[in-house]
Formats: structure tokens, C-alpha cells, sequence
């Protein structure tokens, strides 16, 4: 018996590191785990013997994966949904000069595009952008072969998952999108710059924020930032870990 | 197999007062390391969780990075653990018939894969050291400059660090066990450490089961 369940592990080894050969997208992963939860309940039933011992024992050891689940759940529950940091609350850990520079604009309306964004964010792309979304943005850079859902065509003027308004965009940009990064840690201007550039690669976008998408956006008259200054909690983390 | 509740039954073997007899004692044993193994599975998910945030907030980085691993490497690793399981086993059944050349036999077989296992690890170790493909600020390969990538190695270090540090440990203990079944210690009567060494020995197996597919074969 011992000597079947080592034939079926050693089999199965061969299935994980075979399947891994082939490109099967996300799916790869699935199988992955999928085979690694076969070998371990043999493992468990058959060397370890819960199979035959007290119904006790099983039940002990699976609480720590319920356990397990519970600190997974909550620890992405939490990930997923931090807001912003007052930038006030971190003038203790990270030196002033930092925040204040990703902290307003100074345009009066950087909502509103001119000459200076476009031809700033053109650069900014260049640096940031082309990997995923490509040269000319048709969301076709060497690194989105990898990605599913694939990068935003910028050339498409529809199916703009948070919409194409110039505060949308920027939304998307200071808290990210499924693989998209986060890119709150650009100064805000640079984020302005950006979204108006990527507004010029499709057709003519004639979506304007109105104030009503403003506030929604939690941005305002007088600069960009709106009420008390912040950064998500994500651009805040970055700027901790950069050595001083 | 493990398949012992039923061997110990008629044993009259002197238990500790405080137990109603032998077998209950066996049991006892055998459900605290349960306890302690959920107690290890709690400490490995701490990084299994780090792990996770990782691949799902830098998954393009996760998959450059892991092929700075030699999965090759890493898939003869599980082999031999595959192996040392079925040599530990074999040595508990043997335990629980009392057949002391066999259980003498198996688990030198097992230490011998231990320390297989051991030294491949070191291959790899020093290979990564030599390179400085490491953790932090220690990171200086020329050949993968992508950002976060030290990242994915504290995470690698940690993880195999610590499993390795689980199979010194389990060698230590295995020598301790051959010692004893030398002497004769085991037999139908007892075997409790026998049996729950190997419950520590498969777990060991368990945790790099998943260490294999996540480290090596992201993608």
C-alpha cells in the first residue's frame, strides 16, 4: 500500500512539472494547486493515516486551514479596500518634501487639458506605459501578452471600464486596475498629464467632468487635491520603503 | 502505514499514572503532534499569505523572478522528500511489528534522503549567493533588473529557509530514533515516537508539496 501511494505522488509530480510546460494561462495555477491538494490528502489519509485513526484528529488538523482561510479572507479584505492616508497623519514617518509633491496641483482646473499636460504626459507614457499598453497605445506593449484582461486600448474611444472623463481616468490611475499598478506615487500633475495625452490617442473625447463628477472624484475647485490632502495607502507605503 | 490503533490494544506496556493505560497514552501522544501541526500549518501561513499578496499585486514580477529558480533542482527535491516519506512509513509499520533491522534500515534510508534534499539545497544556495540573487538590498544581478524582484527572494529564502531548517531538525530526530530502535526499544507494545516523528516527517513533505508548484513553476 505504501508502496502505491509513493508511485501515485511520484506520478503526480511529474503531472504538476509536465502541465507547467504548457501554457495553459490562468488555469495553470488551478491545476497546480489542484495536484498539490491531491499529494497532500494522500499524504494525509494513507502515510500519515487519518484514514484509519480517530475521526478527532482530522477534524483538529483541518481547523488550522479553516483558520488559514479566515486570515487569508480577511488580510485581502482589507487590502483591497484601504482608502487614502491623510497626508497630515504621515509628516512623522515621511519627510515633508516628499508629500508635498505628490500632494497638489498647480493648475487651477488640471481637469481641464492645455499644450503643457499633453505634450509632459507624452514623455511620462514613454516611461511609465508603453511596457503594457504600447507605442501607440493600442494596449499592445511586449508585456501584455501575459496579462488577462488585457491592457485598455487607448486608440478604442469605448469600453473604458471607469469611464474616459479626465477624473476617471485619473482615478484609474491613483488607485489602479486588476493588474494595472498603482500610480499615485506620480505627482498629481503627472497623473493629469497622462490622462490628457491618453485622450488624445483616440478619437476626439468630448467627455467633460461635469462638478457633479468632481465631487465624485474628490476633486474640487482650487487645485486637484479637494478638502484635506491624501494619498492612497498604497503610494504612502512606497514612499515609506524608499531608502532615505 | 500509520494504521496503528488497533496494534496497541492488548499492550499491558507501563504508561504514566495519569494516563488510564498505555494505549490512551499512545493516543494522547499521537493527538498532540496533530495540535502542534496546526500550530506549524498557522506559522507557514503567515508567509504562504505574504507569498499571495505578492503574486496577486506583482504577477508579471512573480513570473520573471521565478526563473531565477532552477525548477529542476526543485522537482529532484521533491522526489527524494517523496521518497523519505515512503521510507518513513515503511520504518513505522516495521515499528509496529517490531522488525528492528527494518526500522533501523528505514530511516537511515530516510535521514540518507534528508540529507540528499540538504544538499541539493545547498547547490542552490550557493549558486544564488554567488550571483547575489538575494533578498534586498543584497540583490545585484545585472541579468533581471526588474523592480520588487528582491522581493520574491525574501519570500523564497524565508519559506525554504525555514522548511530546511524543519529537515535538520527532523534529522536530528530521526538519528535520536535509530538510536533507540538499535537498542531495541520498539516493538507492538510501544512505537509512539516512531509514529510521531513521521507524522512531523510527512508534514515536512506536506508543506514542500506546495512550496515546489509556487516557488518554481509560477505561471
Amino acid at each position: 500500500m505504501a508502496w502505491k501511494i509513493f508511485g501515485g505522488l511520484i506520478f503526480l509530480t511529474f503531472v504538476t512539472v509536465g502541465v507547467a510546460q504548457v501554457d495553459l494561462g490562468a488555469l495553470n495555477f488551478v491545476v497546480a494547486m489542484l495536484v498539490a491538494s491531491v499529494k497532500a490528502s494522500l499524504v494525509c489519509m494513507f502515510f500519515m493515516g487519518l484514514k484509519y485513526d480517530h475521526k478527532e484528529n482530522t477534524v483538529i488538523f483541518s481547523t488550522a486551514f479553516i483558520f488559514m482561510a479566515i486570515f487569508m479572507i480577511l488580510t485581502f479584505g482589507d487590502l483591497i479596500t484601504r482608502g487614502d492616508v491623510y497626508v497630515k497623519d504621515l509628516a512623522h514617518i515621511v519627510p515633508e518634501g516628499a508629500v508635498q509633491a505628490s500632494g497638489k496641483s498647480k493648475y487651477e482646473k488640471p481637469w481641464e487639458s492645455n499644450a503643457e499636460l499633453v505634450s509632459a504626459g507624452k514623455a511620462l507614457y514613454a516611461s511609465n506605459c508603453v511596457t503594457c499598453h504600447g507605442a501607440d497605445g493600442q494596449g499592445n506593449g511586449p508585456a501584455a501578452a501575459g496579462l488577462n484582461p488585457k491592457p485598455r486600448n487607448f486608440t478604442a474611444g469605448e469600453g473604458w471600464k471607469n469611464g474616459r472623463k479626465p477624473s476617471q481616468i485619473f482615478g484609474t490611475l491613483t488607485k489602479g486596475l486588476n493588474a494595472m499598478p498603482v500610480f499615485g506615487t506620480l505627482p498629481p500633475d503627472d497623473r493629469w498629464a497622462l490622462v490628457h495625452y491618453v485622450r488624445t490617442l483616440g478619437p476626439h473625447a468630448s467627455e467633460t467632468d461635469s462638478a457633479d463628477d468632481l465631487k465624485k472624484a474628490g476633486l474640487g475647485e482650487g487645485g486637484g487635491g479637494g478638502g484635506e490632502k491624501s494619498i492612497p495607502v498604497g503610494a504612502a507605503i512606497e514612499l515609506m520603503a524608499e531608502p532615505k | 502505514m500509520a494504521n496503528s490503533t488497533g496494534s496497541v490494544s492488548h499492550l499491558d506496556r507501563h504508561h504514566a499514572h495519569h494516563f488510564e493505560s498505555a494505549v490512551a497514552e499512545f493516543e494522547a501522544c499521537k493527538q498532540g503532534m496533530w495540535i502542534f501541526l496546526v500550530t506549524e500549518v498557522l506559522f507557514f501561513a503567515g508567509m504562504f499569505m505574504a507569498y499571495a499578496v505578492l503574486r496577486v499585486f506583482y504577477p508579471d514580477m512573480m513570473k520573471a523572478a521565478h526563473q531565477l529558480l532552477d525548477w529542476k533542482k526543485g522537482a529532484l527535491n521533491t522526489v527524494i522528500l517523496i521518497t523519505s516519506s515512503l521510507t518513513m512509513a515503511l520504518a513505522v509499520s516495521a515499528s509496529q511489528r517490531g522488525e528492528k533491522e527494518k526500522i533501523v534500515r528505514n530511516l537511515w534510508l530516510t535521514f540518507l534522503c534528508a540529507g540528499g534534499f540538504m544538499v541539493v539545497k545547498y547547490f542552490e544556495y550557493s549558486h544564488k549567493i554567488h550571483e547575489h540573487i538575494l533578498p534586498g538590498a543584497l540583490y545585484n544581478y545585472e541579468h533581471l533588473t526588474m523592480a520588487k524582484v528582491p522581493l520574491f527572494l525574501s519570500v523564497y529564502f524565508v519559506m525554504t529557509g525555514i522548511h530546511g531548517l524543519h529537515v535538520l531538525i527532523g534529522m536530528g530526530i530521526i538519528l535520536w530514533l535509530i538510536r533507540r530502535a538499535s537498542r531495541n526499544e520498539f516493538g507492538p507494545n510501544y512505537f509512539t515516537p516512531v509514529e510521531i516523528t513521521g507524522l512531523y516527517w510527512h508534514f515536512v513533505d506536506l508543506v514542500w508539496i506546495y512550496l515546489f508548484p509556487l516557488l518554481y513553476l509560477v505561471s
